[in-house]
């Protein structure tokens, strides 16, 4: 039985279709063609034989392969619509140990035919699909390779226990071509050949307040590291993380002053209480004690002389002198401390936030949570004690795992910079896990949209659309009718009713609804019946006056026909 | 132009001219094949660079257990993804016939999937776009050593 919507729920839906109908262009599925480049006798032409696994129906190795591959691609053409095919050009070779595979976009276009934003670099897949013609005739759209001498799980149905899934790796990498990806030097900060592109479009810097293409080259490198605070700023991504992501994450969060507010990258300890386990806020007070000799007054090596200060807030000391991490904790909690965050000296000033082990004796005595900063974010603390520096941490509940406050969700963004995997991925704090952070993980699905995922929804706000062959707003595959009938009005056997035909959220109209009715009614008086039944509940909801209501089911009844 | 407009060399000026056109021949032989090593040797600087291994990456045919690489397959790994995740600059765009531009990335700007040994029997794995961050992620350390 299908549901009925509320009056709200349709006139939030009609909105939101408004927005929609300028994006969707209501082509078919895309027609993803796997290129088999491998010489016959290997890779995708492997004889070696094999059993049928997981719904996969190859007998060879080879076969297997390419099922697996086809498999992949024929889930996200399900998903995206194109009129152009894509073509990756594939192929099984041996990689060395470790190295499972790889796909990118084989070219990039800007300022073709239709281009939603001139100077502006897209990957060729989606480049073609906005322009509705191959820009690149001569070239394939998607470069991948992927290890013949490494044991994949060949099956189709995402039961690979502890092995490497392949089709999850594939729709990974897979996306990554389709234009999960931003092209960006993350180490000089330099665009592509000068422009930005359609990915790096959509990231924002939540401490600058600026884009990627409105910064500098500067601004950029230090963006890539900006742990927590470079977000997407799509809408489609954005709209789909209630539905997938999780409230409640576990953080260090600087709260005072505006100008440093926001997440902090953090290293744990080995000994005293867990940030999990903890919620502590409070001003941050430098620590201050005896300079040793090989140490100094902020390493917090001896017992602190401004105990006065630091009691009851959150003690902040410099790595490094002539103790460990452990005596440093101990000494705060001796003074009455909070808690203690121990930021890298200048000689790890490169360095990622520690992990603190115990040196064996001191770590019992320290009874308050203790954490790791970079050096950056330390100095920045310390800098603004005049102005009131504060933290918090421990769980926040009000936050989403992966997002931010305003549900924008994070990209990867670590301190330091990881090569290309930054900024490209999705932050890896992201609860429950989603495909296009940089690991796989075990719980993955082979489904890559809301609720399940959020990877569809970001090539959407780079400008994918999906399949939708009546225009409706809803993909083909999720559509209770995906040719309904979408006349203005609703017209019964040529009778116009002058009844706005909705568009229910599944899919459905009104007149799909009542022509449905018609073909399941074993007679005119069942048919009748049943349409009173329904319109009478849509009166009921609020969905059609009564005036309508007699006018359907008086065009109803004149509608004896076969 | 066309064929017919060209103009037909005497016997003696073709051999006056023959040690200037042998000369440039050379010439552009020499230039070409000096940009062919200059680009080999750019393209292919960082897997000359030699990596030795810190953490168990293989799992040996034989027992299924973890184990350290050998050189031959460090350098393996190392050849391949430094061509996958390669990000050559300056990439030269082409006018397309439409009026846009395109640029053809070579084969580079991919993501690769790499996978160590994990704790639980399993494997853990890391998406990577470049060299440095695929050695790092599976224990592969520059040799330092002058040897």
């Amino acid at each position: 039985m299908r549901k009925t919507f509320t009056k709200l729920t349709l006139i939030v839906f009609a909105l939101a279709l408004v927005g929609l109908s300028a994006q969707t262009s209501f082509a078919g599925e895309a027609l993803i063609i796997v290129v088999n480049i491998n010489a016959p006798g290997v890779g995708f032409n492997d004889p070696t034989p094999a059993a049928p696994v997981g719904g996969n129906t190859g007998t060879t190795l080879g076969q297997q392969r390419l099922i697996a591959f086809q498999h992949a691609a024929n889930i996200w053409g399900a998903r995206l619509d194109s009129n152009v095919p894509i073509r990756i050009r594939a192929q099984f070779t041996p990689l060395g140990p470790g190295v499972l595979g790889s796909a990118g976009p084989a070219g990039v276009a800007r300022d073709f035919p239709l281009a939603p934003f001139p100077l502006t670099w897209y990957h060729v897949a989606l480049a073609n699909k906005l322009a509705q013609i191959d820009l690149l005739p001569a070239t394939d759209d998607i470069n991948a390779n992927f290890s013949s001498t490494f044991n994949f799980y060949l099956g189709l149905d995402n039961n690979h226990g502890t092995q490497p899934d392949l089709v999850t790796v594939l729709l990974h990498e897979f996306a990554h071509g389709l234009g999960f990806s931003q092209l960006a030097n993350l180490g000089t900060g330099a665009l592509f050949n000068g422009l930005p592109d359609h990915y790096n479009r959509h990231l924002f810097d939540t401490t600058l307040g600026l884009t990627w293409p409105q910064m500098t080259n500067a601004q950029r490198v230090l963006s890539a590291t900006r742990f927590g605070r470079v977000v997407w700023d799509g809408a489609f991504v954005t709209a789909g993380v209630p539905s997938v992501l999780n409230f409640g994450i576990v953080e260090v969060r600087v709260t005072n002053p505006a100008s440093i507010v926001g997440p902090v990258q953090f290293g744990t300890a080995a000994f005293g209480p867990t940030v999990a386990s903890s919620i502590v806020s409070a001003p941050v007070v430098a620590a201050l004690d005896a300079i040793e000799v090989g140490g100094n007054q902020i390493d917090g090596c001896s017992p602190l002389t401004n105990a006065g200060d630091v009691a009851g807030k959150i003690a902040l000391i410099e790595r490094g002198g002539i103790c460990g991490f452990a005596v440093k904790a101990r000494n705060a909690t001796n003074a009455g401390a909070v808690a203690v965050i121990i930021y890298n000296q200048p000689a790890n000033v490169n360095a990622a936030p520690p992990g603190m082990g115990d040196d064996g004796i001191n770590g019992a005595f320290v009874t308050i949570p203790t954490i790791s900063l970079r050096r950056l974010d330390g100095v920045d603390l310390l800098s603004q004690i005049p102005n009131g520096s504060a933290v918090r941490l421990g769980n926040n509940p009000t936050i989403r795992a992966g997002a931010d406050e305003l549900n924008r969700v994070r990209v990867f963004a670590p301190f330091p910079v990881a090569g290309g995997s930054s900024i490209s991925h999705y932050d890896t704090v992201a609860s429950r896990n989603v495909l296009m952070e940089p690991a796989i993980n075990n719980d993955l699905t082979h489904k890559v949209k809301a609720p399940d995922d959020l990877t569809f929804e970001l090539l959407r706000d780079v400008g994918w659309t999906f399949p939708d062959a009546d225009g409706d707003g809803v993909a083909n595959d999720e559509d209770c009718n995906p040719n309904s009938d979408t006349s203005a009005t609703i017209i019964i056997a040529a009778i116009d009713t002058g009844v706005p035909n909705t568009l229910f959220p599944n899919g459905c109209t009104m007149s799909d609804l009542l022509k449905d009715l018609k073909s399941a009614a074993a007679n005119h008086g069942d048919y009748v019946s049943a349409v009173a039944q329904l319109t009478n509940q849509w009166n009921a909801d609020g969905l059609i006056t009564g005036a309508q209501k007699g006018a359907i089911q008086s065009a109803a009844a004149r509608n004896n026909g076969p | 132009m066309s064929k017919s407009h060209r103009t037909r060399r005497s016997p003696s000026k073709g051999h006056a001219g023959f040690p200037a056109i042998k000369f440039a021949i050379l010439f552009a032989v020499v230039i070409a094949v000096a940009a062919v090593v200059f680009l080999a040797s750019t393209k292919s600087s960082n897997a000359q660079k030699k990596f030795k291994a810190t953490r168990p990456f293989v799992v040996d045919q034989q027992n299924g257990q973890p184990r350290l690489p050998n050189q031959e397959e460090i350098d393996q790994v190392v050849s391949n993804l430094a061509e996958l995740a390669n990000r050559p600059e300056d990439l030269p765009s082409t006018p397309a016939a439409n009026g846009g531009v395109t640029v053809d990335l070579g084969g580079g700007f991919g993501g690769v999937m790499l996978a160590r040994p994990g704790s639980d029997g399993g494997f853990e794995t890391k998406c990577v776009f470049s060299l440095e961050e695929g050695a790092e992620f599976l224990g592969l350390v520059e040799e330092t050593s002058a040897e």
